[in-house]
């Protein structure tokens, strides 16, 4: 646990939802950029929120962020209204754009610093920028000017510049584009570990993979509207028709296996061979079935996880 | 205030260490370092200056630094909202505890801080212009005050049109169109209005001839109602600056004596001191705008009180300053309804 995060939310929530949107909709001259979207996000929760491009995902968060006035709906932000309270929210919230501006000639540690003055910190910003710098692991980089941190290191400056007041309630714009595999996991266990003391962590995200092992709950949006909602442990539990990709030590005996017992099949690629099946149950029976008949198999793993299965589903009929 | 205060800070630590700044401010002393020691050696052999060498250089400094000003000031400040929302630095600052009037009021604090360092620059060749004698402290504290006011001015008017605007180019171009507009353009207003209002009138007058019939002798004359155009030019930034620079009276009045019954009354002209002053021939003339034709003759007047022409422009310029800053403050006022078009905030 970071001692830095751990002691950002000491108080303790008093409903259970960090933010809340019930019917939000909102024009830009002729586009319907949001057409009706519901979306509530539970304190110590990882919300995802994803859709296709243009969907209205950034919209829904700088409405969020108290950027955007919504023309219709609902928004409460820690118990705040946006539009009325808006002082109340930002003190409450904290919002990581998904391009990261930076200035010229400002180093990061004047950068964090900064941010602690723009949020009122006062004299305690410095020390707050320290603590912030620790966390990001930019110490190395505490001198150097902003603006030539690497895409990835921006990224990181830019998250914890929005943890400087210790907000309970977290709007993330796409915050794992452009991170290494490294940083993506490391991002994954910061954010797990906000949701966990308490906080309300909103997502955007198109790294399915990303959000599958990160969020507790994954909102869907199409064309402005939600178009539905799934827990995370519900996904892993459901089943449906998927593509499963097999390997075998001899990928002649596999395909010749896999003929004799009528699996329709795609031509075999390096990656493997990949079958469609049912179920869980189905696949399980496959593997027996190929065992028994001396195929040496390496692997059998879904090709698409079921939040991707969903995800398709839900968001398909694009035409 | 903090707020404003912070946002300032930021902008001006940002801006100081960008290099062209400096080189910006290094031409900028040597361009009027040449200028004015141009100015000296062309005065050197002027007679008539008698020993007011001075108050040439000083003038002509305070209108070639206000020029010079006046076409540097809108790059400083042109593209600081636009620039910042394109940057994506505009957003992440709006969400913080920072209201719109501290945003804008940083930056143009920033920016007109900026300005008086320019402003302060000039301060050896000020100190120059004062040891060659007739330049009153009073003058330098006062043409200093109205100079960094217009300054400040023409940043608002560049920070409102940059938050007006969604695009840094845009705001550019109109910034500089504004100078210009309160520069030469109302100099070119001025002078076609006059034109427009020229009336022409008979004057009678009498031959003394007593045997001409009544009425005969009249001629007609074309006046100029610059009494009715002159607040065209109040607004103009140099005939602001000439006009509020207190007068140099440095050469005694003309005084003549007369007789009359008995006792001896005195009438005392100012002398009026053309060629020698440029700030004051500005004032003069475009206080003579004022008076209704007939009366432009009496020069005698130029310290009147009552044909003052700068409290109305300088009032004028701050009236716009002040107003483009609103209008700079309720564009960067969140949450938003409406979006300048094709504008993106994240
Ligand atoms: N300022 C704006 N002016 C006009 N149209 C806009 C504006 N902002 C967004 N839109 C439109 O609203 C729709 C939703 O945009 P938004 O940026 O919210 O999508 P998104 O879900 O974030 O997409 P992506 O996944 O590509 O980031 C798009 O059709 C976009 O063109
Ligand atoms: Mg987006």
């Amino acid at each position: 646990m970071n001692p830095v995060a751990e002691e950002v939310f000491m108080t303790s929530p008093g409903s259970a939802d960090g933010v809340v949107a019930i019917g939000v909709k909102r024009q830009f001259d002729s586009v319907f950029a949001l057409r009706g979207v519901d979306f509530t996000a539970r304190y110590g929760e990882v919300t995802g929120l994803v859709g296709p491009n243009g969907a209205g995902k950034t919209t829904l968060l700088l409405i969020l962020a108290t950027l955007l006035l919504p023309d219709e709906g609902t928004v409460r932000i820690a118990g705040h209204d946006p539009v009325t309270e808006t002082g109340a929210v930002r003190a409450m919230s904290g919002w990581v754009p998904d391009a990261f501006g930076v200035y010229d000639n400002l180093t990061t540690r004047e950068y964090l610093r900064f941010a602690g003055l723009a949020y009122g910190l006062g004299k305690r910003s410095p020390a707050r920028a320290e603590e912030l710098l620790v966390l990001s692991r930019l110490q190395d980089f505490a001198d150097r000017p902003v603006h030539v941190l690497s895409r990835g290191q921006k990224q990181r400056l830019g998250f914890v510049r929005s943890l400087v007041h210790g907000p309970r309630v977290l709007l993330l714009d796409e915050p794992a584009a452009g991170l290494d595999p490294y940083s993506r996991v490391e991002l994954r266990d910061l954010l797990r570990q906000l949701a966990s003391v308490g906080a309300a962590v909103v997502v955007s995200s198109h790294v399915l993979a990303d959000l599958e092992q990160m969020a507790d709950r994954v909102v869907f949006v199409d064309r402005g509207v939600t178009v539905g909602e799934r827990r995370i442990d519900d996904l892993a539990r459901a089943s449906g028709p998927r593509v499963w990709r097999l390997r075998a030590l001899n990928e002649s005996e596999l395909v010749a296996a896999l003929d004799r017992n009528h699996y329709p099949h795609t031509a075999p690629t390096p990656g493997g061979v990949d079958v469609e099946l049912l179920s869980d149950e189905a696949a399980a029976g496959l593997i027996a079935g190929l065992v028994r008949d001396g195929v040496h198999v390496v692997s059998c793993a879904p090709l698409t996880t079921s939040l991707e299965a969903t995800y398709l589903a839900l968001t398909g009929d694009q035409g | 205030m903090s707020g404003v205060l912070t946002v300032a800070r930021l902008e001006l630590t940002v801006r100081v260490r960008a290099g062209r700044w400096r080189w910006l401010l290094a031409a900028w002393f040597v361009i009027l370092v040449g200028f004015t020691t141009l100015l000296r050696l062309a005065v050197s052999h002027a007679h008539n200056l008698q020993g007011n060498v001075g108050t040439v250089m000083y003038g002509g400094l305070q209108l070639f630094l206000l020029a010079l000003a006046l076409l540097v000031m809108p790059a400083l400040t042109a593209q600081s909202v636009n620039g910042d929302r394109e940057r994506g630095t505009l957003g992440v600052l709006q969400v913080t505890r920072l209201s719109a009037f501290d945003i804008a009021g940083g930056k143009l604090l920033a920016a007109w801080g900026t300005a008086c360092i320019f402003l302060l620059a000039s301060a050896p060749l000020v100190a120059w212009s004062m040891v060659e004698k007739g330049v009153p402290a009073i003058r330098v504290v006062i043409v200093t005050l109205v100079v960094a006011l217009l300054l400040g001015v023409i940043c608002a008017i560049s920070l409102g049109l940059s938050a007006l605007l969604a695009r840094g180019t845009t705001s550019s171009v109109l910034s500089y169109l504004s100078v210009f507009a309160l520069t030469l353009g109302t100099l070119i207003v001025f002078g076609l209005a006059t034109a427009a209002t020229t009336q022409t009138r008979v004057v009678h007058f009498s031959t003394g001839d007593p045997s001409a019939p009544a009425g005969c002798c009249s001629s007609e004359e074309t006046v100029a109602r610059t009494d009715l155009t002159w607040w065209i030019l109040a607004p103009n930034p140099f005939v602001v600056l000439a006009d509020a620079a207190p007068v140099v009276v440095e050469r005694p009045p003309i005084c003549r004596s007369f007789r009359t019954r008995g006792s001896i009354r005195t009438f005392c002209t100012p002398q009026p001191q053309s060629g020698v002053d440029p700030l004051g021939d500005i004032s003069r003339s475009v206080r003579s705008l004022r008076s209704p034709p007939g009366l432009q003759s009496n020069i005698a007047r130029s310290g009147g009180g009552e044909d003052l022409v700068w409290p109305y422009g300088l009032g004028f310029d701050v009236l716009l300053g002040g107003f483009m800053f609103g209008v700079a403050t309720r564009r960067l006022r969140t949450p938003r309804r409406t979006l300048p078009r094709g504008v993106r905030l994240a």
